[in-house]
């Protein structure tokens, strides 16, 4: 009976304790610009050991909301904020600041990649996602059908995408098979696919998901390289955004100006993004 | 002392009884305040095939039709199945093992979903691809079977249950008539257990139902019926996939997070209108051995 009593105690004692507010920054968003922020959150908290800093992901539309609805501090956006989220959050503020510049890759699986398809124009893509190309062949390819990977509706990634490739963010794609979310479930699914095309972002290219270049109007070739992002020569480019609702302040000023700084933007490159400063 | 005492556990029972059914009927409230907004400006319109918030099309008929498919599905197999497991368990299997055996079943019970979502993704989507050469293994039918083997315990443990508490003397007076095992199995056992039967597989029929995480990872979120309608080997969407995906991206308040409460709504009626079915004929079945 006493030790039940004193086992009362201790767990009460620790309910206590545990409520005692530590500081903390809440971050909530896109995927796209995930790999920055939990770096940089770690790296930041070498410093400021005191200061708890909450990483989620969910997507763009996920940052947007929770900052609107006051659940976080900072929004991680990789998309315009659209004139629909501006209203229906009148009593917040949005202050987008950029924190680095990255390309949207239409990818493919490297199967077909190997068997010779390298380059796409953007109206040839736009026919893939309308469900008007939808074989590999129709586009001098090997004989398989096209899996065609959407994503989710308020995604940065497709909003972006969806922008230039189809002319409108939330353009429909009737051809799309499957609609995911994170761009790690989109990797995972292309890379278990040997006839998929999908959507990521270019920190996430690699050997079994590569990046298609675009073959613009003039002919010319233009490939998703860091060189070409920052010459604004890819045509699918956007800015990485942290949002937050006004003027920063405190320990989220702080932080943003830690992005910001030198070693924050060592951050960014690290991840396969492009620096602003 | 006594007689307060047990004033104070009457009273205990009591507040815990109002307890719950004060909460379901809150959830049962702010399920239906929520959708109302998406039930008047939507209306009938909820009941067609496109959903797209952008142009404010909330069409719930493909989800709807994929989470009763994959539970179909998940049922077919199930049910057969689970009941063939207990019958061995419970009549065949030498009972010193019979524990052994039942623990290691229900042991599945309690792997979290998101384990069996992680599975499905990593392997058994990929077998199902690679079997029935597709373009992708992320299909209603795949979704099915990995909650086949989600609901599998609770059919056989309900189920072996059920045949244990069938007193002895049923199966001695059948041996003496001198029928084979098979025989008292078809035709005594299992007209008895039959009604619990029913509500071993009404409780699997809630959980199928219900599954979220495991479902959303394997069924490829589309909210499209397949063409043709019985090419159950194509990505669908179920209602509670649609949810898990989508609900952290909708404004409260909005007609876009309204329609989604309003597919949770009727989720809770499914589970309502089967959960008064069951109580029914539990009541209509008196047990036999009564």
């Amino acid at each position: 009976m006493k030790s039940t009593h004193a086992l009362i105690v201790f767990l009460i004692c620790i309910i206590f304790t545990s409520c005692e507010k530590k500081q903390a920054i809440n971050i909530a968003g896109s995927t796209s610009v995930l790999p920055i922020i939990s770096i940089a959150a770690e790296e930041f908290r070498k410093n400021n050991p005191e200061l708890n800093i909450i990483v989620n992901e969910g997507g763009s539309g996920v940052g947007v909301n929770q900052l609107g609805e006051g659940k976080i501090d900072i929004g991680m956006v990789s998309r315009d904020i659209t004139q629909e989220e501006i209203s229906t959050y009148p009593n917040v503020t949005f202050n987008p600041i950029s924190i680095g510049k990255d390309a949207v890759v239409p990818v493919i699986s490297s199967e077909i990649y190997n068997a010779g398809i390298t380059s796409l124009t953007l109206e040839e893509i736009a026919k893939i996602y309308r469900g008007e190309v939808r074989n590999w062949s129709e586009l001098g390819g090997p004989d398989k059908e096209i899996l065609v990977i959407d994503k989710e509706a308020s995604r940065g990634t497709r909003h972006v995408f969806m922008e230039i490739v189809m002319g409108d963010k939330e353009a429909i794609a009737e051809g799309a098979d499957l609609v995911l979310g994170s761009n790690n479930e989109e990797q995972t699914a292309i890379v278990q696919s040997d006839a998929a095309i999908g959507m990521l972002s270019n920190a996430w290219l690699n050997d079994n998901v590569k990046g298609l270049n675009i073959k613009m109007l003039d002919g010319s070739i233009i490939e998703s390289s860091l060189k070409n992002i920052i010459d604004n020569k890819f045509p699918i480019t956007r800015d990485l955004l942290i949002v937050t609702n006004g003027k920063p302040a405190g320990a989220v000023k702080d932080f943003i100006e830690y992005l910001l700084s030198s070693e924050g933007q060592k951050i960014v490159e690290e991840a396969g993004y492009v620096r602003i400063n | 002392m006594l007689g307060s005492t047990s004033k104070i556990g009457k009273y205990y029972v009591y507040g815990s009884t109002l307890i719950s059914a004060f909460i379901v009927f809150l959830i049962f409230t702010i399920l239906i305040i929520s959708s109302w907004d998406a039930i008047t400006t939507v209306g009938l319109d909820l009941l067609k095939f496109q959903w797209n918030p952008a142009t404010g099309e909330f069409g719930i008929i493909p989800m709807l039709f994929g989470t009763l498919v994959v539970t179909f599905i998940a049922l077919l197999i199930a049910v057969p199945l689970g009941i063939y497991t207990a019958i061995f368990t419970s009549e065949i299997l030498p009972s010193k093992y019979r524990f052994i055996v039942k623990s290691l079943l229900e042991l599945l019970a309690g792997i979290p979903s998101i384990i069996f979502g992680l599975i499905g993704i990593a392997f058994f989507s990929i077998w199902v691809q690679n079997i029935f050469d597709l373009q992708s293994g992320r299909t209603i039918f795949t979704a099915g079977i990995l909650l086949s083997i989600m609901i599998l315990p609770t059919i056989i443990t309900l189920t072996d249950d059920a045949f244990h508490n069938i007193p002895d003397k049923y199966r001695e007076t059948a041996k003496g008539l001198g029928l084979y095992k098979f025989e008292i199995i078809k035709e005594i056992l299992l007209p008895i257990a039959k009604p619990d039967l029913k509500g071993a597989i009404l409780l699997a029929f809630g959980r199928a139902l219900g599954e979220t995480m495991a479902v959303m990872l394997v069924i490829g979120s589309i909210d499209r019926i397949p063409s043709p309608i019985y090419n159950w080997l194509s990505p669908g969407q179920t209602i509670t996939s649609k949810l898990g995906r989508e609900i952290a991206e909708t404004s409260f308040g909005s007609v876009h997070f309204s329609a989604m409460i309003f597919m949770g709504l009727l989720l809770f009626i499914i589970v309502l209108i089967l959960t008064i079915l069951s109580q029914n004929s539990l009541k209509s079945n008196r047990r036999l051995y009564e």
